[in-house]
């Protein structure tokens, strides 16, 4: 029997084509598609518009199986995808494009999800998208964090293997997160580190913004691949700004108001939390565009400093309330003592060693007057 | 390597060690200089020493500087004069009230301070890059300098050139990705950092050191420094 597409599906469930059609527009605007629109404007067309793109995909393309394995995480991002508060979406990636296994939300358990799992990735091999949350391991073998007897690296490359594209979300399964900290004692590494041979694409944040996981997948979906990433293999529609590009602050900043804390003046009238160790400058992530709960909010809005969640070793980059511009290793009060008396021991010595090597040369030449006494004035200048 | 992992190597390690050779660097030249050998000074004491010291301040920083043609320095090259000054002065108010610096400042006393509004810091930084650049086309240009600079003199302006346009370009957010010029900026100051000791821009510590020793002696001679 052949496979019911998306949309067959959807209509199945009482979907009408007008909220279809509605559905392929939103889809279209949160992943960032936009095609020739100023040609558009001019009352010619080239191509196809991005909805219609949408729901062509929709339309003619099965069901995207997805594989979701947790490393060494909380559970976040999942968490922040099933209460994302655009139930349309969220819905479309849960329910019809078809989570097949998911340890903290599928109903299954045991013996039965784990041969439903190997079920899934041979009769999808190939074809399956893989995502990653947490990060895995490598000390030991990878034998601090196992599942079902196999440890997380046996996980990941046997899942790999089958998997047609690889999206790891969050900070954990991209960078190495929380567990990565200092002194990281399981050695935990991004899920990039570790997977070469297929394309991977990294969703960082604390948790992952989940219209961003979600537009990621319908991204890979649509367009039958993953969007063009950053240098640290972050998708660009939604990694391209900083949190300080777009931040409703920023106009303060660029004024120089700053809030000098939690609960001055300044921050009571909104002000640039630069001072309170924002790293909106150096974070890039869609906090400020998509916002967060329907657009409502975002941490920098609500008078807390961004943390830099989507950026590597944000956990290790000084302390959240630290400004940007200071050093991460204070110099301390101990540490300068000792460093000024080593520059004042070493001046001492070397002033030292110049007063002996003064008084010997004196010496010197005052024996040598005394026993040559016709000897050349000249010399006298020496020493 | 990504900019994020440089940027965190040069906000941590790489700053670390650059004040450490700073600090210990800096005790070891005053201290060099404090034993070279003191003259004894005969005179008798006929006015005040700490007198002498405040009024050679006073005039050093605020008086001298604004009423310059009566000195010869300025009469005989009134560009230098002016171009050093404007620099020097935009130095010290970025370094000083500059927002991000007041956090610098903050992390290493424990204490903050207000700072100046963005615009009128950005016109003082342009301000100083500018006198920055007109110093070192006079040096370029000017025969008798030219003859007397050496190697280490183009260092010195560099170290120092590198922080202010590098400084700057964050602050306005141009052309560059944030962290890229983020990490370049403090890998030019720990440069500077670095170098101070080793070569004469160490006169920001020495030149308190001279007029606090000046001004002492001029007072106890009861004439005015």
């Amino acid at each position: 029997m052949k496979e019911k597409t998306i949309y067959e599906h959807l209509r199945e469930k009482g979907l009408s084509r007008r909220d279809f059609m509605k559905l392929c527009g939103t889809i279209a605007g949160m992943m960032g598609l936009e095609f020739v629109p100023p040609v558009k404007a001019l009352g010619k067309t080239l191509g196809p518009s991005p909805e219609e793109v949408v729901a062509q995909a929709l339309k003619t393309r099965p069901k995207v199986p997805i594989i979701w394995l947790e490393f060494q995480d909380c559970a976040g991002c999942s968490e922040a995808i099933s209460r994302s508060s655009s139930p349309l979406l969220s819905n479309l990636v849960l329910n019809d494009i078809a989570i097949e296994y998911h340890e903290t939300l599928m109903a299954a358990a045991g013996f039965q999800a784990e041969k439903a799992k190997e079920e899934c990735m041979k009769k999808y091999f190939g074809k399956y998208v893989l995502v990653v949350e947490g990060s895995p391991t490598l000390d030991d073998d990878g034998i601090y964090c196992t599942v079902a007897g196999k440890s997380n690296l046996d996980l990941l490359k046997e899942a790999a293997a089958g998997a047609a594209a690889v999206i790891a979300t969050g900070n954990c399964a991209c960078f190495g997160g929380i567990p990565a900290a200092r002194p990281n004692p399981t050695r935990a590494v991004g899920v990039a580190d570790l997977i070469k041979d297929k394309p991977v694409v990294n969703i960082p944040g604390c948790p992952a913004i989940p219209e961003v996981t979600t537009g990621t997948i319908l991204h890979f979906l649509i367009l039958g691949q993953l969007p063009e990433t950053d240098q640290l293999k972050r998708p660009l529609p939604f990694y391209g700004h900083t949190v300080h590009d777009h931040c409703l602050r920023r106009p303060f900043y660029e004024a120089g108001k700053f809030a000098g804390s939690f609960d001055d003046e300044g921050a009571r009238k909104g002000y640039c939390l630069y001072r309170l160790g924002c790293k909106g400058p150096t974070t890039y992530n869609a906090c400020a565009g998509l916002k967060w709960e329907r657009g409502l909010s975002y941490p920098v809005q609500s008078g807390h400093p961004c943390l830099g969640c989507s950026e590597p070793h944000f956990w290790d980059g000084g302390g959240f309330y630290q400004g940007q511009s200071t050093p991460i290793i204070r110099l301390d009060r101990g540490s300068t003592a000792t460093l000024v008396g080593v520059g004042v021991a070493a001046g001492a010595a070397l002033a030292g060693l110049n007063a002996v090597k003064k008084s010997r040369a004196k010496k010197d030449l005052r024996k040598d007057q005394s026993g040559a006494p016709g000897s050349e004035p000249g010399s006298k200048k020496e020493g | 390597m990504n900019w994020t992992n440089i940027l965190n190597f040069s906000r941590g390690p790489l700053l670390h060690v650059a004040m450490i050779i700073f600090v210990a660097g800096l005790s070891f030249r005053l201290v060099r200089v404090l034993l070279l050998g003191w003259a004894r000074d005969r005179a008798k004491n006929k006015g005040s020493k700490l007198w002498g010291v405040i009024v050679n301040y006073l005039k050093g920083l605020f008086v001298l500087p604004f009423i310059p043609w009566v000195r010869r320095t300025f009469r005989h090259n009134e560009l230098t004069f002016i171009a050093g000054g404007l620099f020097h002065l935009s130095l010290f108010l970025v370094l000083v009230f500059g927002t991000a610096h007041i956090l610098v400042w903050k992390s290493l006393w424990g204490f903050g301070w207000k700072g100046l509004p963005t615009p009128i810091l950005a016109f003082f930084s342009a301000v100083g890059i500018i006198s920055m650049i007109v110093l070192l086309i006079n040096r370029l240009t000017h025969p008798v300098l030219k003859m007397l600079t050496k190697f280490p003199v183009w260092i010195n302006w560099l170290v120092v050139f590198l922080p202010m346009i590098t400084g700057f370009i964050m602050a306005r957010h141009l052309w560059f990705r944030y962290e890229v010029i983020f990490s370049l900026h403090l890998i030019s100051v720990s440069l500077l950092l670095i170098w101070i000791p080793f070569g004469r821009i160490s006169h920001f510590l020495f030149y308190f050191f001279s007029k606090t020793i000046h001004g002492a002696q001029a007072g106890k001679r009861a004439v005015t420094p």
